[in-house]
């Protein structure tokens, strides 16, 4: 069932589409019309088949993108220009590859005026908080797939967003990396040193979506558009895959999409 | 299928020998075999469609030949280590060399083997063009075939591709997307010589060609503004043309043999879309051009493939033939500086590079100051970059020379000299190479980085500093290195102008190199002219942008 919520201003939604339509050369439909909402402190994540939209999605609530029609609203008031409070990691790293991993790292506080000073302690946190301590200097070439990614992480996080956006993150990782790194962001998620809650994850299988989310939307293609929301508030933490309740759930979704 | 080929092809070659040869015969006119009296041109604007055709017959001759030559020379030196050790410093040498320096040559042999006759001049004026075409072609056939992934070459030897089938399957396709690039970069380049090219002078002889070159050097010498405005209408019209029918179509098909891929593809162009839609176009492509293109294709695939089986030999053939020449060479030269003591004039050579040195330089400078920012404005918009480039492929055909009038406007408005002026000048010859590529380096940018970018807050004055600059500095590199080369190459046209009767001139080695050329024949002069800037500018390379070049692709190039 869609997600409804016609007042403008949820304040449990972080980030809510109203109508939000996208189209393609003005022609082309790619997307809608959508409504969704990101509640605040809740994991949530994107599946669907390619072409549904998802990763549209995503920059629409970063703000990267700007929707052919309808509004996002960021708390009470319309999104205009890029969303500050998000930050995004991409599938593809999208290091700058002649900054060190510390200069990556403190890109993002350039521009919201801390010294540099500030800038870098901020960066050496965040770099130790994703277990890449010692690699400050290193640049992204002299990095495996995985760390990059960390650094990607750690960037995103440094700029203490209330909300990360994560595109397809751990597609490009080899399975052991991925592992590993779904299982950082679940503890960066409940631990107290930092202050981003809530989570939107865009991803292909639905396995990991129901290995880290408490709620799940599908989307459908052509074009995209939500065909449900799955709550999974009630599956017990910590998931491990092979799980009964897991295991339904997955199995609930791939009928869903069939 | 293969047999029949092999049959026909000897047929083939004959008959294209033979129109070729018509052709040149019908093309230089019924005076073929009397010594050329360089006859006044007639400034007649009904010739006009006459003399554009002989001069774009021309740069067709000396293209094609760049292309075969290329071909053979870069792959020569991408197979043969021994091969690459000769050709590309050679190559570097050579290219170096402004056309001027080609003149001798082109005298004393084409002319010289021709008798004096008319179709002597013509094949000299094309090989001056070849000269202006060859070298980046020739590096462009070289640095694709280097960079075929090891797979890929492993993957023919496996399959057993060997000579034209390995021409027309793995060495074509890597070259193609580095070919059509440069071929356009060539013809600008050949359009922007064709001036001197047509105009050919050994002292106090002086030769010229009907051809729309020659018509714009003659207006420019004697001010006739609107004949040189028609000649410059119609040389925008036939680069525009070319750009149309040629080279957009050519850019898209080239797409698909991109061995990787990087930055956002540009959509087919309007222009060809629209062209596309003519039922004309459609069949001229389908019955005439595509079958030519094919079976050209082929034919210079087997004649490439020949040398292949004895490749290590040609290459030490070729090395002792150049040895040879440089032999002779030197003779010549030594001789030349020891039958009389050295001219006044060559002592004024070291001072008068560096005027010259400092010229280029600026003309370098003033470029990226201009391109860079040009650049950015226009490069997040996809149809603004076409059509800039588009605009930038016609203007860089434009001769500097065509230039000086409007840049004589400048100076006499603003009162300032030739010494501004010939920077003016040069940087004609240095703007458009720095220009495209850096923006085919903001081309290489990833969506994703600019988005990452994006969300992280960087916009304005910041991404310029922080993402556009370094992302597009190995490109930025690339373009000063191919603009200083322009700029000498420039330099030539830059500090000697004769326009509307008058001589404008400042000092510097290029004005020295044109005096002594057209005027006072010392050859002296123009040996050590030649010599003197060929090195200085070989030694620049080597020791400035080259090693420079290896630190910014070291650190700041986009692996995506």
């Amino acid at each position: 069932m869609p997600d409804a919520a016609p007042s403008a201003g949820n304040p449990t939604a972080i980030v809510r589409l109203e109508n939000v339509e996208q189209f393609y050369d003005r022609k082309i439909r790619i997307l809608g019309p959508v409504d969704l909402e990101v509640r605040r402190g809740e994991f949530l994540s994107l599946v669907g088949p390619s072409g549904c939209g998802k990763s549209t999605l995503l920059r629409l609530v970063c703000g990267v993108l700007r929707p052919s029609r309808g509004t996002i609203w960021v708390g009470e008031r319309r999104l205009q220009g890029v969303n500050r409070q998000a930050a995004m990691v991409f599938q593809s790293f999208a290091l700058f590859p002649w900054l060190s991993v510390v200069d990556n790292v403190a890109l993002g506080l350039e521009a919201r005026g801390l010294s540099l000073r500030e800038r870098v302690k901020r960066a050496e946190k965040h770099i130790d908080l994703v277990g890449l301590s010692g690699y400050e200097r290193a640049l992204p070439k002299e990095l495996s797939r995985g760390m990059k990614q960390l650094v990607g992480l750690a960037r995103a996080l440094a700029v203490g967003p209330e909300l990360l956006c994560m595109d397809e993150p751990f597609s490009a990782l080899d399975v052991l990396s991925a592992r590993n790194m779904r299982e950082l962001v679940l503890d960066l998620w409940a631990s107290p040193e930092l202050k981003t809650k809530t989570i939107l994850l865009v991803t292909h299988s639905i396995e990991e979506a129901v290995a880290m989310s408490d709620r799940v939307v599908v989307l459908k293609a052509n074009p995209g558009r939500v065909a449900e929301s799955v709550e999974l508030g009630h599956v017990p933490r910590p998931r491990r895959a092979g799980e009964a309740a897991v295991r339904e759930e997955v199995d609930r979704m791939y009928t869903l999409l069939a | 299928m293969d047999r029949r080929l092999k049959r026909s092809l000897p047929i083939d070659l004959g008959l294209a020998g033979l129109a070729g040869f018509a052709l040149l015969l019908a093309f230089v006119g019924s005076a073929h075999l009397r010594p050329f009296d360089a006859p006044e041109l007639d400034p007649s604007p009904l010739l006009l469609p006459v003399y554009t055709l002989r001069s774009l017959a021309r740069l067709t001759v000396a293209y094609l030949a760049a292309v075969l030559l290329a071909l053979a020379t870069g792959h020569l030196a991408a197979r043969s280590a021994l091969a690459r050790r000769l050709i590309l410093p050679t190559l570097d040498v050579l290219q170096s060399v402004p056309i001027l320096g080609f003149f001798p040559a082109a005298v004393g042999v084409f002319i010289g083997v021709f008798g004096g006759s008319a179709l002597g001049v013509e094949v000299a004026a094309i090989f001056l063009i070849f000269t202006s075409m060859f070298w980046n072609l020739a590096f462009g056939v070289y640095e694709s075939l280097i960079t075929v992934p090891e797979e890929v070459k492993l993957a023919s030897a496996q399959f057993g591709l060997r000579g034209p089938l390995r021409w027309t399957r793995l060495v074509l396709p890597a070259v193609v997307p580095s070919l059509v690039y440069n071929s356009i970069l060539s013809w600008a380049n050949g359009w922007y010589f064709l001036l001197a090219s047509e105009i050919i002078a050994a002292g106090p002889a002086r030769y010229t060609l009907p051809g729309l070159g020659s018509y714009l050097g003659e207006a420019i010498g004697a001010g006739r503004n609107d004949q040189m405005l028609l000649g410059l209408g119609a040389l925008v019209l036939v680069v525009v043309t070319m750009h149309l029918l040629v080279w957009s179509p050519l850019e898209t098909w080239a797409e698909r043999f991109h061995l990787d891929e990087t930055g956002d593809h540009p959509r087919t162009p309007r222009i060809a879309r629209l062209l596309k839609r003519s039922r004309i176009v459609r069949s001229l492509g389908r019955r005439v051009l595509f079958p030519l293109a094919q079976q050209a294709l082929i034919v210079a695939a087997r004649l490439l493939a020949m040398p292949g089986r004895i490749s290590p030999l040609l290459a030490l053939a070729a090395g002792l033939a150049v040895l040879g020449l440089a032999g002779r060479g030197s003779l010549a030269l030594y001789r030349l500086f020891t039958e009389r003591p050295a001219s006044e004039e060559v002592l004024r050579i070291p001072l008068s590079l560096l005027f010259s040195f400092g010229r280029v330089s600026l003309g370098v400078l003033l470029a990226v100051c201009l391109a860079v920012p040009l650049a950015y404005l226009s490069f997040r918009r996809l149809r603004l970059r076409q059509a800039v480039l588009s605009v930038l492929e016609v203007l860089g055909a434009i001769p500097a020379t065509a230039f000086f009038p409007l840049i004589a406007v400048l100076m006499v408005r603003l009162e300032l000299g030739m010494n501004v002026g010939s920077i003016l000048l040069v940087l004609t010859g240095t703007f458009f190479y720095v220009m495209f590529n850096v923006l085919s380096g903001a081309a290489g940018i990833t969506k994703e980085m600019n988005e990452a970018a994006a969300v992280l807050g960087l916009r304005g004055p910041r991404y310029v500093a922080r993402v556009f600059v370094p992302a597009i500095l190995p490109s930025l590199v690339t373009g000063c290195v191919t603009a200083w080369g322009g700029g000498w190459n420039a330099i030539i046209f830059s500090e000697y102008v004769v326009a509307g009767g008058k001589l404008h001139s400042v000092r510097g080695i290029g004005a020295m190199l044109d005096q002594a050329t057209y005027v006072t024949g010392d050859s002296q002069v123009i040996a050590a002219s030649l010599l003197s800037m060929v090195a200085l500018v070989v030694l620049v390379n080597r020791l400035f942008w080259d090693p420079l070049y290896r630190y910014v692709g070291a650190r700041y190039k986009i692996d995506a």
